[in-house]
């Protein structure tokens, strides 16, 4: 057994001086064995995602506490949650799932104002941030404040309503947990006749996008009863294994066994001394361990 | 020796930079998954590279290195999974 498992580990002339798990034909095995779990975890997905999927929490009401927290933490009044920002939200979100894409501008051009304006709020100044697949509130927000253009809308001064949507469905064939945040301010508090705003600032960037309008002539205020979007204020999946948990920890588990070998096959040729044909140790050290840095900051969602 | 420290200098520039555009591209997926693999492919490259330079570039050298990078791939598509 003792035999074996040296064979197995650590250099030794009965293994031509490299720990067997990591000859050729052993990283080939590695290779193999982590595309098929690959394909299998992506089937099982797709098949049962009540089984292996991705255990999902998000709320508005998390998302809003998350967010004023953010705010006030960095001196800025709390937003307000809006029901006529949050039916713009929702259907922009529906819009996305129905036209199949992952953009603040549809492929129509239709633009995030459309929906803000379509809703009947008529702004000074409005904003959105999208996210997808994330698996709490919490790392959604965290998410947009890592991101400069992202925290710049969050922490946006001029703000006064923000709205709020979550709500699920299949994106480009895969099931996705959008959340749609729209902020703005409107000044308007009677029922005018709809006229469209003059723009008076640009996009400012591809990924965050805010403009302000110099004319607005419709309040949300006089629709709050009719447009609360209804069934988009949350989503809740708790699948019996979450697939980020059951991934990361193959791959820690496996990572780990990995550094492990090369550090005693490092110090074990050191110390002895031995000359070999093989790739360098030390690198093949360096490159994983900064994969792994790597890939324990990945975050389970995307922005935009 | 000289020769073998500028090598891994420039291996630690390549991991380092592949890590910063990782980190720099947090929240785009597949941005991130194009930058693990390019760094992957340029980690192969630094290997055969270097062997070669100090002539003991062997097929066996190359298919190692090449599953060291394919081991790197098929970890990240794992954690970005579906």
């Amino acid at each position: 057994m003792w035999i074996q498992l040296r064979h197995l580990l650590t250099p030794h002339h009965t293994n031509n001086h490299r720990a067997r798990a990591l000859h050729v034909d052993a990283l080939l095995l590695y290779v193999l064995v982590f595309a098929i779990f690959n394909v299998s975890f992506r089937l099982i997905y797709r098949i049962h995602p009540d089984i292996l999927g991705y255990a999902t929490d998000i709320r508005v009401e998390q998302l809003l506490t998350a967010t004023n927290a953010k705010r006030q933490a960095a001196g800025l009044s709390s937003l307000q949650l809006n029901s006529v920002l949050s039916a713009a939200a929702a259907h922009k979100a529906q819009y996305m799932f129905q036209k199949n894409f992952w953009a603040h501008v549809a492929p129509d051009g239709k633009t995030p104002w459309d929906f803000i304006i379509g809703e009947g709020y008529h702004y000074t100044i409005a904003g959105e941030n999208l996210a997808k697949n994330f698996s709490t509130s919490t790392t959604v927000v965290d998410a947009w404040m890592a991101s400069q253009s992202h925290r710049e809308n969050l922490l946006k001064s001029g703000y006064r309503d923000v709205g709020f949507a979550v709500v699920n469905g299949i994106l480009n064939g895969e099931e996705t947990t959008l959340v749609v945040q729209m902020f703005g301010t409107s000044n308007q508090l009677a029922v005018l006749p709809q006229v469209s705003p003059v723009k008076t600032e640009e996009s400012r960037t591809a990924v965050v996008i805010s403009e302000a309008a110099s004319q607005s002539s419709i309040s949300g205020e006089g629709r709050l009863a009719t447009s609360l979007p209804l069934g988009f204020t949350a989503a809740y999946r708790q699948p019996l294994f979450d697939l980020p948990t059951v991934s990361r920890g193959a791959v820690l588990v496996f990572g780990g066994f990995l550094m492990a070998l090369l550090i005693v096959d490092g110090w074990m040729i050191a110390k002895h001394r031995i000359v070999r044909v093989s790739g360098h140790t030390i690198a093949h050290m360096l490159f994983l361990t900064t994969l792994f840095i790597s890939a324990s900051a990945i975050l389970q969602g995307t922005i935009l | 020796m000289k020769i073998h420290t500028l090598h891994f200098l420039v291996l630690v520039i390549i991991v380092v930079t592949g890590m910063y555009l990782f980190f720099y591209a947090q929240g785009n997926r597949s941005l991130q998954l194009t930058i693990g693999i390019t760094s992957a492919l340029a980690y192969v490259a630094w290997g055969l590279i270097h062997h070669a330079i100090q002539r003991d570039l062997y097929p066996k050298v190359v298919v190692e290195y090449v599953l060291m990078g394919l081991i790197a791939i098929v970890l990240l598509m794992t954690i970005f999974g579906p």
